[in-house]
């Protein structure tokens, strides 16, 4: 700290300095004002600290442009160009007799370009937004330098990143995770719906290409490439969202019983009880399922046991099989599926509302019964209305999951479920299928990514909406500011 | 039972609660009883007519334990391990570490990058699945053990929200005291927060050390050489319920999930308390 | 907003390793292998091209045993050449699933059921045993395509070919015909529908059939004339709802189907679970294939018998009971690395010695005509039903738009939903072929 600055000057100095909140105009500033190691720190992004004698940071911010330079050299060059097409070279191969190996020309694939290209995008984007940072940076170190203020030593940046900067530590990891393994196929999904990736365009033997907005016409009845598609899909996203809404409210009511039930100071053992429930959910869901599954399957054992009771009562005769289709019939599936939730689901639940029962305002009850509020009007008006509170934003969060609740449906019809509905069939799909579980059938069984991405794009529109609407009209104001 | 004066009528009540609380248990433990009499029954396919198998016999634990070209549960069970432990550190830094970001730090981009979390998470997982695979693809990981651990956890920091719940119901006083005392905010992290939020990290850790257990979709795609010795319990087990093998291997089956089961359900009960507080805690704030 | 700068700077970390990763090896020449393979670095060769060839095989989990053997055959068939030969699961009915969604990661060698090859095809997962191909069998194995051709049944080849090009080697017959109890039904009465349906009430038992499967619904369609065929486009053509070159119309065979479905004594079965139902002891005849032998067998005793599918009639004619012929192919990975030796063994894998293997391992039907002609193969029923009802079974050509629409029309029929009066049949008809005619999408 240079001595000519006294303590209150530098605090004006400091203040003169914060940028403006809006990076933008801090931007514009810097390449209007800054000087010329300022403005070479577009081409040499460690010109700037460089001239100010922070050589670390320069070094690094150098080590990083050869490596964004390289990466564009050594490999994006090779697929953004291909962009616009996709990939023109067929694979054609030719067998090598001397060396007994295949070999290929140097072929296009369209999914790589595709896949590699966004990739380099988002490089590009990042290497852009580290430009401009920098420059403003690199400004606001020629006017510390200006006013004679002090210019951090590498030691002291280092440690404002478990400090004032700490988020940055915290955050820059999961954050990479997220873009890579969240963002990037995101992407790729979105885009996908504009090409025709289908099973007659697979790579590497097929190129694909743009088709523009073919897949979304061919979807609410333009193209008739089905004739059914349109049709299937109202029927399935009726379904889904008739699902969403039984399967959260039933876990969610059925959890809050029970917990109550639990709860209550007349039931005896009641820690016996409820670990008793918790067992279904440590039964992985893939164990549990495909185990009902069989249990109700038509000749499985729920069955074999009712036809022997009512042949042991003598309501069937002897011989005779009931079977009924448990999970296999329209109806009865759709009852069953939601019933079997509920006996995932609620104790899950019952869990989540136990710990929320337990935060209970006691005087509040206390009170309530002084007043000579009955046990069920201390519960509507007291109890659910807190449980409510407290687990409202929670409910928004489980109808979205059960929107894409893709793991009970698929184990408990998939390879069992045959649909009698020729025109679902004509489409690949079932009555008792989500928009998830068909989008996944597509995908796996009939490689057809672009209607499977349109799919997977509405899915994501109705959750969007859904959680808009539900948000705004279950939050009043922002709760975070209870606690801050 | 108590001892007032019994009270005839609430004593009635008392009888036909439990009555109706053990007929719940009753249903809701079939199935879990029929999985473990099935995993003792000397029948290898599935009996259709006998809930209690006719022979009892440990023979499907025992060829459970002798790996055979369809089954190696030995391999499968330390495969799922060392993924899931991997992928609880992982997941449970990544978590904590955006739930503390978000719930302490205060940044211009803070509310953004929430909602862009928001958004992300409403799209279906299935879809990109063919996506993620390639980039897997790309790094040389399909097929491995960690290219598992980074599915599961690398995009973990997305479940921050239980965690950033429970954080912020901690008193900002303590943190406070902790910069004036001239701790950093590091050091307010990792020697004050943390000692706070073992019901949350509990949660974290019982959660994400689940999911390989959990999830057969993704681990089929990656794990696609076909190679059996390098799968995972759920697709080793998944697999035995393949139309080709289920009269042969049903009941084993059901031993192998007995199997897995067991150490979740330990964990589980164990673990309850804190789990109901992490999750309670998160739940409060949402 | 310096939180960005920061956590680029780990992202470029980590992006940058991906670039190395990749830019080191063309996509394309991404191979079946991967190359952080441990047995495939290790290159102590000695003979041969000095090389050691890496290859992945895929076959049935019934199967592991049988081919560690045969590999080990292969290996020493050819001693001067080293190799290193992983054996994978995965399950023939299922090998497009897993091999398409990544060509370039299936194994060199993997064994499918044929209804698979036109979708194989048509992504480019198959090596076509060529002209070259014939060259390098002739090199290494002495034999030429022509002799493969001549020295497995013309069926089996058939599967095998797509527009005059052979694309794998057949090893196993795998149609169905029917398993009956001859103490409940005579042989006789097993001839047509009517007469074994009376005589299974009469008994007391059931006639099963799986109607719910594009692979056995075919059967009636097929016995009255009726075809399907693939388009190069991958779309499948279908006539069932017209009149057969026979004179018989789809209508008349799917009233025929409706009442045998309608009659107390039938029993549709879920595709795949014909072996649960025939333990079940509730069964006297069952339209199944040889995987089911054993079983049968044991419920409907040692004297079991074995035949082709029973007649029925469709108006005033009789319709033999066909079937679709079906066969186990060994194919070869297009994108294989050493796509040479790959083929050598799906060719060891599925020779005369081979098949005489996996008879005696798991009683699967021969395509090999010499294979077939042992005395044991022969005798054996279930093969002997196989070779009954080969003379009414016909290749099934369809594309993948057939399976989901006709599976879910066989539900229909065997749930009656299909009321049974002329329009409704035809309307019925109409709609199932405009599902299964329709354009890809």
């Amino acid at each position: 700290m240079k001595a000519a600055t006294t303590s209150s000057e530098h605090i004006t100095l400091e203040r003169d300095l914060t940028s403006s909140g809006r990076f933008f105009t801090d931007l514009g500033t810097a390449i209007t004002k800054g000087d010329l190691f300022v403005k070479l720190s577009i081409l040499w992004w460690g010109a700037g600290y460089a001239r100010r004698k922070q050589f670390f940071k320069a070094i690094a911010m150098t080590l990083l442009e050869a490596a964004v330079i390289w990466f564009t050299v050594a490999f994006a060059v090779q697929y953004v160009p291909k962009i616009g097409t996709l990939g023109t070279v067929q694979a054609e191969q030719v067998f090598n007799m001397e060396t007994m190996k295949t070999e290929w020309n140097d072929y296009d694939d369209s999914f790589q370009i595709l896949l590699f290209s966004v990739l380099s995008f988002v490089v590009w984007f990042a290497a852009v937004l580290v430009v401009l940072k920098n420059l403003v940076n690199v400004y606001q170190l020629q006017r510390r330098e200006e006013l004679g203020l002090h210019i951090n030593t590498f030691k002291e940046d280092v440690s404002t990143y478990l400090n004032e900067k700490f988020h940055v530590t915290l955050l820059s990891l999961p954050v990479l995770g997220v873009v890579m393994f969240n963002v990037i196929p995101l992407f790729i999904l979105i885009l996908v719906a504009f090409t025709n990736y289908d099973q007659q365009h697979m790579p590497p033997t097929a190129l694909f290409t743009w088709t523009g907005l073919t897949n979304f016409i061919n979807l609410f009845g333009g193209g008739g490439l089905t004739l059914t598609f349109g049709y299937s899909f109202a029927r399935v996203l009726v379904w889904t969202l008739v699902w969403a809404v039984f399967a959260t409210f039933t876990t969610y009511f059925g959890g809050i019983l029970l917990s109550l039930f639990l709860n209550n100071k007349r039931t005896k053992f009641a820690k016996l009880w409820r670990a008793l429930f918790i067992v279904t959910i440590a039964v992985p869901q893939f164990v549990s399922l495909l185990l009902v599954r069989n249990f109700f399957a038509d000749n499985g054992i729920f069955n074999g046991m009712l036809t022997s009771a009512a042949t042991a009562l003598g309501i069937i005769a002897e011989g005779t099989t009931l079977n009924f289709p448990w999970l296999t019939a329209p109806g009865w599936a759709h009852v069953m599926i939601i019933i079997i939730n509920i006996w995932i689901g609620v104790p899950y639940q019952m869990l989540i509302a136990t710990g929320v029962l337990t935060n209970l305002p006691v005087d509040q009850i206390e009170s309530s019964r002084i007043d000579g509020a009955s046990t069920s009007q201390t519960f509507r008006y007291i109890t659910m209305p807190y449980v409510l509170f407290v687990t409202g934003p929670a409910l928004v969060t489980d109808f979205v999951k059960n929107i894409n609740n893709f793991n009970v449906i698929y184990l408990l019809t998939q390879d069992v479920y045959t649909t009698t509905n020729q025109a679902l069939a004509n489409s690949q799909a079932t009555e008792v299928d989500l928009l998830v579980t068909w989008l996944f059938r597509l995908t796996q069984d009939y490689y057809n990514y672009k209607m499977a991405s349109v799919i997977g794009i509405a899915v994501f529109i109705i959750c969007a909406v859904f959680t808009l609407v539900a948000f705004n009209f279950m939050l009043s104001g922002d709760k975070e500011g209870v606690y801050n | 039972m108590e001892k007032k004066p019994i009270n005839t009528k609430q004593l009635v009540k008392d009888i036909f609660r439990h009555v109706f609380i053990v007929l719940m248990v009753a249903v809701w433990l079939v199935p879990i009883v029929w999985l473990v009499v099935t995993s003792f029954s000397a029948y290898d396919g599935r009996d259709m007519t006998n809930f209690f198998p006719k022979e009892w016999s440990l023979i499907q634990y025992q060829k459970l334990f002798t790996p055979d070209t369809v089954a190696n549960f030995p391999a499968w069970f330390m495969n799922t391990f060392k993924v899931a432990c991997a992928c609880c550190v992982i997941s449970t830094l990544f978590t904590l570490m955006v739930a503390y970001a978000t719930s302490f730090c205060d940044f211009k981009s803070r509310k953004p990058l929430m909602n862009l979390a928001v958004i992300l998470n409403l799209f279906p997982g299935v879809l990109s699945m063919i996506a993620v695979y390639f980039i897997l693809k790309a790094l040389g990981l399909t097929n491995t053990h960690l290219g598992l651990v980074l599915v599961y956890s690398a995009a973990s920091g997305l479940g921050y929200l239980i965690a950033k719940g429970f954080f912020d119901t901690v008193p900002r006083a303590l943190c406070e005291a902790a910069k004036l005392d001239g701790a950093s905010q590091a050091r307010t992290f990792i020697s004050v927060i943390i000692p706070l939020s073992k019901p949350i990290i509990v949660y974290t850790i019982i959660s994400s050390f689940l999911v390989p257990w959990m999830d057969f979709v993704y681990a089929k795609m990656i794990m696609n050489s076909g190679i059996s010795d390098m799968w995972t319990v759920s697709i080793g087990l998944y697999n035995m319920l393949d139309k080709s093998l289920i009269n042969t291997y049903f009941s084993q089956f059901c031993a192998g999930g007995v199997l897995v089961s067991i150490p979740i359900s330990i964990l589980f009960v164990i673990m309850q308390k804190f789990y109901v507080e992490g999750i309670t805690g998160g739940a409060v704030k949402g | 907003m310096k939180k960005k700068l920061s956590a680029l700077l780990l992202a470029f970390a980590m992006l940058f390793t991906l670039a190395a990763c990749s830019s080191g090896s063309n996509p394309g020449s991404a191979a079946p292998n991967d190359d952080d393979n441990p047995q495939q670095t290790q290159s102590g060769s000695q003979g041969g091209s000095g090389e050691t060839i890496a290859l992945r095989v895929w076959g049935a989990e019934e199967d592991q045993a049988l081919l560690k053997d045969l590999v080990e055959k292969f290996k020493a068939a050819y001693p001067d050449q080293t190799f290193s030969i992983e054996i994978g699961v995965e399950s023939e009915s299922k090998a497009k699933d897993d091999i398409l969604t990544d060509v370039t990661a299936a194994a060199d060698v993997f064994a499918f059921a044929c209804d698979q090859l036109p979708d194989l095809v048509a992504a480019g997962a198959l090596l076509p045993i060529d002209d070259q191909m014939d060259a390098v069998l002739q090199n290494y194995a002495n034999k030429t395509v022509a002799d493969i051709k001549s020295a497995n049944s013309e069926g089996s080849v058939g599967s095998a070919t797509l527009d005059g090009k052979l694309y794998a080697f057949p090893f196993s017959a795998d149609g169905y015909f029917m398993f009956y109890d001859p103490s409940v039904i005579s042989a006789d009465q097993a001839k047509s529908w009517d007469t074994l349906l009376d005589a299974a009430q009469a008994g007391g038992k059931k006639v099963g059939m799986t109607l719910a499967s594009g692979w056995y619904l075919a059967g009636f369609y097929y016995g009255a004339g009726f075809t399907t065929g693939l388009n190069a486009d991958g779309t499948t053509s279908m006539d069932w709802n017209g009149t057969s070159p026979s004179g018989v119309t789809g209508v008349q065979v799917t009233q025929a189907a409706l009442k045998i479905a309608a009659h107390p004594a039938f029993m549709p079965v879920i595709d795949g679970d014909s072996s649960n139902q025939i333990k079940s002891g509730s069964l006297c005849a069952v339209v199944s294939g040889c995987w089911d032998s054993q079983v049968a067998a044991e419920a409907f005793g040692d004297d079991y018998m074995a035949c082709r599918l029973p007649s029925f009639m469709a108006g005033d004619k009789e319709v033999p009971g066909g079937a679709v012929a079906s066969y186990k192919l060994m194919g070869v990975n297009a994108h294989s690395k050493n796509s040479g030796w790959a083929m050598l063994l799906a060719e060891f894998l599925s020779n005369e010695e081979s098949q005489v293997a996996r008879y005696s391992a798991r009683q699967l039907p021969p395509t090999n005509i010499s294979a077939a002609s042992d005395p044991a193969v022969a005798a054996d029923k279930g093969v002997a039903g196989l070779a009954d009802q080969s003379a009414n079974a016909s290749l099934q050509a369809a594309g993948g738009k057939y399976w989901d629409p006709v599976k879910s029309f066989g539900e229909q029929i065997a749930q009656g939903t299909i009321k049974s009066d002329d329009a409704s049949v035809q309307a019925a008809l109409d709609d199932l072929v405009a599902g299964v005619t329709a354009p890809l999408g």
